[in-house]
């Protein structure tokens, strides 16, 4: 048996976002996800049990903090991390390696790679690519339990886009179970952070998870779902809960703040958890940063809030409603259409477009193109590249196809028959567990039929 | 509210306070200790958690010090207090201060009594004080006090202390008549007196004509964690004397950091209703409590403890917990026990993580609770004394000044 198994339950017909069902020796969790961080074998005074109330699947567990303390021999001794921290579900830990990422200041981008410097003897090193890989290589040849653990390799480069693809590339070729998109948390331009995601995605395989580290707050995970991210990891929500402030569908709210003192309503009387049932605005706000059970209150209720926005996400999609669900989203965000740029601009790479009020008529002449010369440039690529290259291509196609259908809605039946054709293709693929990027089943799909489809569908608008 | 005394042996009472609560519906044995609380909440943990405690006193202990400052808004909310923090499914006792915080000496007045809540001095009259009361409605009161007395005051301070506390208890009773919001709540009197028999004797008996629902001996000490090492021996007698005059049917509070000897101590001493400040205090300190009621922790687990322990309680912080495996305390049947380690608890504790503290607070809790349910079964086997010297004997010979 693998220790990880993915499977599609369903894929959003507008974006790249996908719902699936992410089967681990621990749990079964559903994504898109977010993953609370437990950073010293702990989540911040939770109970591993409280997170269990709130049907938490999966959580962080940070090797680096715990390599320290208390020390691998420790946890041997212990029977493990689970046992330990007595969390019964699943666990993702990371390995140093790309921990820097979090913890490091990003100093400067060069050629070769990026520049990072050590939070401990401020020393710099450099993450390259290359160092990555074999950092990679060495895991897979050391990895001891490929039967109940499973590595994800880290697609790094910082904010260069040739780095970036270099090192997915080079990712994909080997036998992983998934694939981390990190050095993306560090504070950089959110127009380009979203541009390395995208890019990120467009190359790493369907049928494997994509774990986009380090990123939780509720725009970002919405964004960076419809992206095609499917887990997330972030300390936001039980930081900020230190700082007395509560997430909200309309964003925070700060309960320090002297408005609160006679508001007898819970938090969010949507919300289910523990905090929501029990407690008010104002009696929180008579503890808030003065008792240690005011962040734990809070801390319940952050995770129980990201929990269910990925829920809604999760289920949106599977209901195919995702693009009407981060309308809605935003809207309660940003009540006044103040959507950040970069957001509007993600979103529209993925075809929703948050400002548009009218929808498209029809008769526009939208351009559609097909890029498959990557994949004829590089026809001379073996093994996997060139299949993740037609993995691209296929993807271009279901954006085209989605195109289509906003075109012209009398073609939709056709437009549905290659769409079919093109999801059979791709279940084929992802449920062959053997198969993935050693096997040629990708190779095999057969483009031809699918692009003749497509022309007979609607051949003036697609141009190759 | 109302107490009847069912048994007493050997000068320990048991008793059973009934007709408790809004609705006069809950009943408790004695002699219990109240759940400590900070805001109005069980210390670090939340009310889910809570619950995973069994046989949690259906009492909990608040204090103006840190709620006062928010009466404005529990006014506004109209439940009352126990309500307001989410715990309506216990009953209130409200006293003046934090037992396991010291009270600043020299700022109380005759007009009004001080109080330090997070913003700093609180000044308490009578009249401010009943509206916070009204507003709270808790199930018992502890009456507006100077109690900023201790062994050292001069018999003028003592019989200030005395003359204001009597002085403001004959206001709120007055007031008391006439407020619709606080008929169902007892109201304790306050006996003054410091360490001198004469006026403690005078001030009980001036309280008890107040004919109040219970008392409470304060003006010995000036709370806070250093209590644990109040020396109850030096008051036994003025104890002794003040509960003389003490009507048998009304019960008997008084607050301090009750180390579990010292529990037994004050039962003997016809004490009836503590506060659970003694295991918050010790959960600060990173300690587990593992008195096993009749026999201590064994010197071996005691090496590396700091001299205040005396044995009850081990250090889980100490580095010979790194890799021990078992539970905080064998065969303890509270949640932390059940599921996690000293070594877990010892990594916690070295790496400031909060959970650290909800294990502990949930153990010292639970173990404390478990003992004071015991108490009974130890005042009618005739063991209590027994144990007490057990435990006398074993902290004197393991060198160290009870
Ligand atoms: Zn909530
Ligand atoms: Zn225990």
């Amino acid at each position: 048996a693998h220790a990880l198994s993915l499977k599609i339950l369903a894929e959003c017909s507008t974006t790249k976002a996908r719902a699936c069902h992410m089967t681990l020796p621990h749990s079964i969790v559903e994504t898109p996800v977010f993953m609370p961080v437990g950073t010293q074998g702990t989540l911040k005074g939770l109970l591993p049990e409280q997170l269990e109330e709130l049907d938490c699947k999966i959580m962080l567990g940070n090797t680096y903090h715990l390599g320290n303390r208390p020390g691998p021999e420790l946890l041997e001794k212990a029977g493990g991390l689970h046992k330990f921290m007595n969390w019964n579900r699943s666990l993702l830990t990371d390995s140093g390696g790309f921990q820097m990422v979090s913890l490091l200041k990003l100093a400067e981008i060069t050629e070769e790679g990026v520049k990072f410097q050590s939070p401990h003897d401020g020393s710099e090193m450099m993450l390259t690519p290359e160092k990555t890989i074999r950092w990679l290589d060495r895991c897979i040849k050391a990895h001891k339990r490929p039967h109940d653990q499973s590595i994800f390799p880290i697609v790094q480069g910082g904010l260069d886009p040739e780095l970036r693809k270099k090192c997915a590339y080079e990712l994909i070729k080997r036998d992983v179970n998934g694939y981390a998109i990190g050095g993306l948390s560090g504070g950089e331009e959110k127009q380009d952070f979203w541009r390395m995601v995208s890019l990120s995605t467009d190359i790493l395989p369907d049928d494997k998870p994509r774990y986009l580290m380090g990123v939780g707050f509720a725009v970002d995970l919405v964004v960076c779902a419809a992206l095609g991210c499917d887990m997330f990891d972030c300390v936001f929500p039980t930081r900020t809960a230190r700082f007395g402030s509560a997430l909200v569908p309309s964003g925070q709210l700060n309960l320090k703040s002297k408005i609160f003192s006679s508001d007898f309503r819970p938090i969010d009387d949507q919300c289910k958890c523990s905090t929501c049932k029990n407690y008010t605005r104002a009696y929180l706000h008579t503890i808030v940063t003065n008792e240690t059970v005011a962040c734990h209150l809070l801390s319940v209720h952050n995770v129980a809030y990201q929990l269910n926005l990925m829920k809604c996400v999760h289920d949106s999609i599977k209901e195919d409603k995702f693009p009407q669900f981060i309308k809605a989203f935003f809207i309660q965000q940003f009540p006044n259409k103040d959507f950040p740029q970069w957001a509007i601009d993600a979103l529209d790479s993925v075809n929703v477009k948050l400002n548009v009020n009218t929808p498209d008529n029809g008769q526009s002449s939208v351009d559609l193109q097909i890029d498959y010369r990557q994949s004829k440039r590089k026809t001379n690529l073996q093994g996997p590249t060139k299949l993740a290259c037609r993995a691209l291509v296929m993807k271009q196609y279901k954006t085209a196809l989605n195109h289509l259908l906003q075109i012209d809605e009398v073609k939709k039946e056709l437009v549905n028959t290659v769409k079919k054709t093109i999801n059979q293709e791709v279940n084929k693929v992802c449920s062959d567990k053997n198969s993935v990027l050693r096997s040629s089943n990708i190779a095999r799909f057969s483009w031809k039929t699918v692009h003749k489809q497509l022309l007979n569908t609607c051949p003036t608008t697609v141009t190759s | 509210m109302k107490f009847s005394v069912q048994n007493v042996k050997n000068g320990c009472r048991l008793g059973l306070i009934t007709d408790l609560g809004k609705n006069g519906t809950k009943s408790i044995e004695t002699p219990m200790c109240m759940l400590y609380t900070r805001g109005g909440n069980a210390p670090h943990l939340t009310l889910d958690v809570l619950k995973k405690i069994q046989r949690v006193p259906p009492m909990a202990h608040m204090y103006l010090s840190s709620l006062a400052e928010h009466s404005e808004a529990v006014t506004q909310f109209k439940e009352g207090i126990a309500h307001f923090c989410g715990m309506q499914d216990f009953a209130v006792y409200c006293s003046l201060h934090d037992p396991a915080t010291e009270v600043p000496s020299g700022y109380n007045e005759k007009s009004g009594t001080a109080i330090w809540t997070k913003g700093g001095k609180y000044k308490l009259d009578v009249n401010h004080f009943m509206q916070i009361q009204e507003a709270f409605q808790p199930d018992i009161c502890e009456a507006l006090y100077d109690g900023d007395t201790n062994k050292d005051s001069t018999r003028k301070r003592l019989l200030k202390a005395m003359d204001r506390t009597l002085n403001y208890l004959d206001e709120i009773q007055d007031k008391w008549k006439s407020s619709q919001k606080l008929q169902k709540t007892a109201l304790f009197g306050v006996i003054e007196g410091g360490f001198s028999v004469q006026e403690r004797q005078k001030s009980a008996h001036e309280t008890v004509t107040r004919n109040v629902d219970g008392f409470v001996l304060a003006g010995f000490h000036n709370n806070g964690p250093k209590t644990e090492m109040f020396d109850l021996s030096q008051v036994t007698e003025i104890c002794q004397k003040t509960m003389e005059c003490l009507p048998e049917n009304k019960p008997r509070l008084m607050q301090n950091a009750w180390r579990p000897d010292k529990v037994m101590e004050g039962i003997a001493l016809g004490i009836d209703m503590f506060d659970s400040s003694y295991p918050y205090i010790v959960t600060e300190r990173g300690c587990g409590l593992v008195f096993k009621f009749n026999v201590c922790a064994s010197p071996e687990e005691q090496k590396g403890n700091g001299d205040h322990l005396l044995g009850f309680q081990i250090n889980l912080a100490d580095k010979k917990y790194v890799d021990d495996f078992g539970p905080l305390l064998e065969g303890c049947t509270c949640y932390a026990c059940q599921n996690f380690t000293r070594s877990y608890i010892n990594h916690l504790l070295n790496t400031s993580e909060l959970l650290s503290s909800v294990l502990l607070m949930i153990h010292n809790f639970h173990h404390y609770f478990v003992f004071f349910l015991f108490q009974p079964q130890l005042i009618l086997n005739s063991s209590i004394r027994f144990l007490f010297q057990t435990i006398s004997l074993f902290c004197i010979q393991d060198g160290r000044i009870l």
